[in-house]
This record gives structure tokens, C-alpha cells and sequence, in this order.
């Protein structure tokens, strides 16, 4: 067993694309590359300048994010209550 | 006064056609270049990732000699219409992720949503590019 299998067995064992991302606690993360792959291809469809696909890309990301941190407080605020 | 516009020389439905095998070759062929990057790039990563998170099997193609009808074993399967719509990657995905052992849980369902919400924004991109061949939106 060398050095590196010592100190980092878990790194060692993980095989990408077969065994599953070790994200369970931080699941949450992955929605945002999601978010901005939608927004960038979205507007890529929808401007007809492509100089202004980051911009507004940037912009319906954040809204999409905020909307989405709304309804998880939201929701949040609703169980807290019930419970 | 406006230029007129000029025809595609493409096929709308060639144009569709190649956006399916190559995600952006629809916008490449009408000579929309730096657009046609944007979306092979932005589809790719998304399908990828979502393979990356989830594994492969996350792309499980239904059984089509299966016991069932053909609506069966595809409804048993439903989110393999969505990533079948990112092009040929989703079948050689399929017949890879036929090896290997499927994940569970969160990042199961995370990997599968990635690779079909890839899918499903080919589709619009494939179906843009179409439309902009047809009415003559050629660079």
C-alpha cells in the first residue's frame, strides 16, 4: 500500500462516472451549475445577439435562484409553523 | 431600407437532424458559430455532470424487448425520452451504464435530472435552429 492510498482512501476508491459524486451533504450546490446551464442555453435560443447572452444569462440565473431560495424559506417559514 | 433576407440553403429538417447528433451543428450549419459553441458546450456539460454525479447508469434506456409493450417499458422509464434528446451520447450512454451498478437516493435523482433537462434544452435549441433556417435567419 503506498502513500497516497494511505492518506486518501477515499479519494482512491472513487471511480468517476461510475460510482456517484460524494455531494449527499451539499446536494443543494449542484442546483446552481444546473440554473446556469438552462439560463445560458436559453438565452443563447432567445437573443439575437450572442454578445448579450452572459449578461442576461447572469441575470435570469439569479433570478431563478432567488425564486428558488424563496420558495425553500417559504416553505421553511410553513413547516416551522404547522409544527 | 432593410436587407432582404436570404433563404436558407439548408433544410430546416437537416438542420434538426444534425442539432440532435451534434448538439449546436443545427445553429453551425445556418452559420450561427459562436451560438452553435455556446450550446454544444452548455449541453455537454450539463449531460456530462449529470453523468459525473449520478454515474452512468444514471442514463438507463427501457427494455424494448422487455415483457411489455413498447408504451410500457418506455413509460417504466420516462426520464430516457427527455435524455435521448441530447443526441447519440444518450444511446452509447445507455448501452455503457448497462455495466455498471446504479447509484441511489438524491444523486441518482440529481444525474437524472441533469442529463434530461440537457436533453430537453437540445430539443428548444434544435427546434430554434429549424425555425431560424426556415424563415431565412442565415450569417
Amino acid at each position: 500500500m503506498n502513500l497516497v492510498s494511505l492518506c486518501f482512501p477515499c479519494i482512491l476508491a472513487y471511480t468517476p462516472f461510475v460510482d456517484p459524486l460524494p455531494v449527499w451533504d451539499v446536494w443543494y450546490l449542484t442546483l446552481v451549475p444546473l440554473t446556469v446551464g438552462i439560463a445560458v442555453v436559453y438565452k443563447a435560443v432567445k437573443c439575437n445577439e450572442v454578445s448579450q447572452i452572459p449578461k442576461q444569462a447572469a441575470v435570469i440565473s439569479l433570478y431563478i435562484l432567488g425564486g428558488l431560495l424563496g420558495a425553500a424559506l417559504g416553505l421553511w417559514a410553513v413547516v416551522s409553523w404547522i409544527s | 431600407m432593410p436587407e432582404p433576407k436570404t433563404v436558407s440553403s439548408v433544410p430546416p429538417p437537416l438542420v434538426a437532424l444534425a442539432g440532435w447528433v451534434v448538439p449546436g451543428a443545427g445553429y453551425f450549419l445556418i452559420g450561427h458559430k459562436t451560438r452553435a459553441l455556446v450550446v454544444l458546450v452548455t449541453i455537454m456539460l450539463l449531460f456530462l455532470g449529470g453523468m459525473l454525479i449520478g454515474g452512468v447508469r444514471v442514463v438507463d434506456a427501457p427494455n424494448l424487448r422487455g415483457s411489455g409493450s413498447i408504451g410500457y417499458e418506455i413509460a417504466q422509464k420516462p426520464w430516457f425520452i427527455g435524455q435521448v434528446l441530447a443526441g447519440p451520447i444518450s444511446l452509447v450512454g445507455a448501452a455503457v451504464s448497462r455495466h455498471f451498478p446504479a447509484s441511489h437516493a438524491r444523486v441518482f435523482e440529481i444525474g437524472t435530472l441533469y442529463t434530461a433537462v440537457a436533453g430537453m434544452l437540445n430539443l428548444m435549441a434544435l427546434i430554434d435552429s429549424a425555425h431560424r433556417a426556415a424563415r431565412g435567419d442565415v450569417r
